[in-house]
């Protein structure tokens, strides 16, 4: 099973020692999320979700336990262009346009981004900033920084999308637009996605499993499989059945 | 606010007129040192008639200025990207990063013109004025990279160094920037300085000591009026870059990451010990490889064991002790007291600032542009005006240290939010009781860091009215060992002064920290 491409995490512990005190932010995480699922990571902050997708991207050590992206070790995974990645802040790099900080990603594996003019005019129409190509992210609202970096996200058409709670700078109403746009893209895009968010609606709208994670030390407490139909539209969130499957995230989440 | 700057702006032109008013009545009326300080339009006139000479000195000066700019900037952005990316080589060369900075730049004009030939010696010192502040800008620009973009970077494979190609080093162009404007006229004045040190005929620096004896008061001033103008005009260019870059650069967010705390593990003991020793000795080794490079004759280049043997070592070492110590027993009084002097007044003043809010308003603006004036440049104007006594020498010192110390601390004090400045009052405290509350201790801090910065300075300012006018003290020794020939005494002077410079550096670093860790404060860069 560990040539598909999806992300396996197995039995990962990971202690940060600092001056002081030692923070054991994972002790034997599991998780699964099978090729084209979507999962979503949720716990309460400081529980070591972030640093559980910061791991699989490489960007971390860990002190035992095995990690697979799409079949290879994170570090290989993301050298090879496997992988793609939006932060809960869009980090852009301010000097740079829209279009160019989408074709960053490209650079940094050392692929031309000539060659991806269609590509990345695609991508800016898909999130919705068709006219600001070439705009500054200084001159975006919150929201439109935000799309930016899930389009840079794709740019590399990645097998496995990892997103660390990207749309927690915005409101509610934006972040509900933005949900149901993110699973448009995603639906098109057929990759592996990997959602870290402390948003329940979120997670339980955009999700296959919700995967529920208690702090101290991090580990994963209950998979909750989320079997809307999709496409799935804004009706869900005043749905009844919705509102159970949330009303048990809520549950395991807050250990009764 | 529109209004308030506007009648901001119209209250300084007015201040400004009125100065120059009052400058031009003193002036015409002699009133004083009998015309050491003529009307503007007298200098202005003075300039006219001079302006056939003007030409060849401004641009010697220009010419060194700008290849020393140049060559001290590309040397100091180079070393601050390998600092960065070897933190060990930082601390390696800590010692002589702060001699560097430490430098009074007139004690080593001299050997530089003894090793050096041509424009050589005018340039490297005017390289040297511009290498720390701009190495330092480097390595504070690239160090506060944002580590959210850079995590980004990583998060494809990138390496350590494509994180500081696409990320760090365009965002580190801003603080560049900003230290290339504060470096522009010490390039300006490390050129005028190599001038005082001798060598050449054209130059602001030999003009203005060529016109010194002469009794011309108004060609004095129209030179230090035009070195004053091209300083305030490299600073002005580098400001205006500065500010049209700086909106496209500035993160748009707050990054709330954690800092990385693993930054610069200083390893065990024994390597700490051995950086430490390297850092210490590595200047010294530096100076005796310059000597070894330049293939200057040991009797004029002086290696650091050449010092020691000068001093210690030959029959009239005793004879050279005796001078040295009679030297320093002169200098270090007077720096010491017009540092006090200078400091104070700039604390005092800072501080009050609250209770005169108009006055600083005005006279900031003033201070602020004194900072690019190559000040200790302009000493033959205060020689001009107090004489040859001791006390030309104080009031250099005095203005040399007062003047950034005085920008530095206001600066510092509009930090403080006005909500905390506005709580004491809150509840009923008096004016003396708010300025012990707050203002004093949250202008602790920037009066330590202006010590550091002045210090320098305050030797410089001494040792250039010693050379030029008192006839006492270090600069004095320097100056005469040149004539006669003394090559061992103007080495010792060197060393001895760039030496002192470091010490009072750090002795003052190591009570700021003591008392501010003591108060539970940060210290300031
Ligand atoms: N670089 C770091 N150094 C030290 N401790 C860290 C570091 N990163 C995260 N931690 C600690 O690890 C724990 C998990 O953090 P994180 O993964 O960011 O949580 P979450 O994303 O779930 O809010 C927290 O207690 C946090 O303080
Ligand atoms: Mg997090």
């Amino acid at each position: 099973m560990h040539h598909d491409h999806g992300i396996h995490l197995r039995a990962v512990c990971k202690t940060f020692r600092g001056r002081g005190a030692d923070v054991e932010a994972l002790r034997d995480m599991n998780l699964d999320c099978a090729p084209g699922s979507f999962t979503a990571l949720i716990g309460p902050s400081g529980c070591g979700k972030s640093t559980a997708m910061r791991i699989a991207l490489g960007l971390e050590d860990y002190d035992s336990g095995d990690v697979r992206i799409a079949g290879q070790p994170p570090a290989a995974a993301t050298a090879a262009g496997v992988t793609g990645v939006a932060f809960q802040d869009a980090a852009l790099l301010p000097w740079r346009t829209v279009a160019r900080n989408i074709a960053l990603p490209l650079e940094v594996l050392g692929r031309d981004p000539a060659k991806y003019g269609h590509e990345i005019a695609k991508l800016i129409e898909l999130v919705g900033l068709k006219g600001y190509e070439n705009s500054l992210p200084g001159q975006l609202s919150g929201g439109m920084r935000q799309r930016v970096s899930i389009a840079r996200s794709l740019i590399t058409g990645p097998e496995v999308l990892f997103m660390d709670e990207p749309f927690g700078a915005l409101d509610q109403i934006r972040r509900r637009q933005m949900n149901v746009e993110l699973q448009r893209i995603w639906l098109e895009s057929e990759s592996t996605a990997l959602l870290v968010t402390h948003g329940i609606d979120e997670a339980v709208f955009l999700a296959d499993y919700v995967v529920v994670m208690h702090a101290n030390p991090g580990r994963v407490i209950d998979i909750i499989e989320i079997p809307f139909e999709r496409p799935r539209r804004n009706e869900l969130y005043s749905a009844p059945e919705f509102h159970a499957l949330c009303d048990k995230v809520a549950m395991v989440l807050h250990g009764e | 606010m529109a209004n308030r700057a506007r009648f901001l702006r119209t209250a300084t032109a007015r201040n400004l007129l009125i100065l120059v008013l009052v400058w031009e009545l003193v002036g015409r009326m002699d009133w004083i040192a009998g015309g050491a300080l003529p009307g503007l339009s007298e200098i202005l006139i003075r300039l006219w008639v001079d302006r056939g000479d003007y030409p060849s000195h401004i641009w010697a000066t220009v010419h060194a200025s700008i290849l020393g700019f140049l060559i001290g900037n590309a040397v100091a952005v180079g070393a601050g990207v390998l600092f960065v990316l070897f933190p060990t080589l930082l601390r390696l060369t800590r010692g002589f990063n702060i001699a560097v900075f430490a430098l009074p730049p007139i004690a080593i004009a001299p050997i530089l013109v003894l090793t050096l030939s041509g424009m050589a010696p005018r340039i490297t010192l005017a390289a040297l004025g511009v290498y720390f502040v701009t190495m330092s800008a480097t390595v504070v620009g690239l160090s506060q990279f944002d580590s959210r973009a850079a995590d980004v970077v990583r998060a494809y494979g990138g390496k350590d160094w494509q994180v500081m190609r696409l990320v760090r080093l365009r965002g580190a162009v801003p603080d560049i920037l900003s230290g290339l404007r504060i470096a522009a006229p010490n390039a300006v004045l490390g050129a005028i300085l190599a001038e005082f040190g001798g060598g050449g005929r054209w130059g602001l620096g030999t003009y203005l000591l060529g016109s010194l004896g002469r009794g011309e008061p108004a060609r004095l001033w129209g030179i230090g009026l035009v070195a004053t103008l091209i300083a305030g005009l490299s600073y002005l260019v580098f400001a205006i870059i500065s500010a049209r870059t700086l909106g496209s650069t500035r993160s748009v967010t707050l990054n709330t990451a954690i800092p990385d705390a693993g930054g610069g593990t200083p390893g065990p003991l024994p390597v700490r010990l051995a950086i430490f020793a390297g850092a210490a000795l590595l200047p010294f080794v530096l100076w005796w490889a310059f000597i070894r490079l330049s293939g200057v004759p040991d009797l004029i280049a002086k290696t650091p064991l050449g010092v020691v043997e000068y001093l210690f070592l030959s029959d009239t070492s005793h004879i050279a002790r005796g001078k040295l110590l009679s030297a320093l027993a002169e200098t270090l009084p007077i720096t010491a007291i017009g540092m006090i002097a200078g400091l104070g007044f700039a604390f005092l003043l800072a501080i009050s600032a609250r209770m005169f809010p108009g006055f600083i308003k005005t006279f900031m603006p003033v201070a602020l542009v004194t900072q690019t004036m190559p000040l200790v440049a302009l000493t033959p104007l205060l020689v001009l005006m107090l004489g040859r006594g001791t006390s030309v020498t104080l009031w250099i010192t005095i203005s040399v240290t007062f003047f950034p110390a005085f920008v530095l601390l206001v600066q510092g004090i509009q930090r403080v939010p006005q909500t905390v400045l506005d709580l004491p009052r809150a509840y009923g405290a008096s004016a003396w009781k708010e300025l012990r509350m707050v203002s004093i201790p949250a202008a602790l801090p920037y009066l330590f860091a202006a010590t550091r910065l002045t210090v320098p300075r305050a030797l410089l300012g001494v040792m250039i009215a010693e050379w030029l006018a008192t006839g006492t003290g270090l600069g004095n020794l320097l100056n005469q060992s040149r004539g006669y020939l003394d090559y061992g005494m103007i080495w010792t002077v060197a060393a001895v002064s760039v030496c002192l410079s470091v010490a009072f550096y750090y002795a003052i670093l190591l009570i700021e920290r003591r008392t501010l860790t003591r108060l539970g404060m940060q210290t300031v860069e």
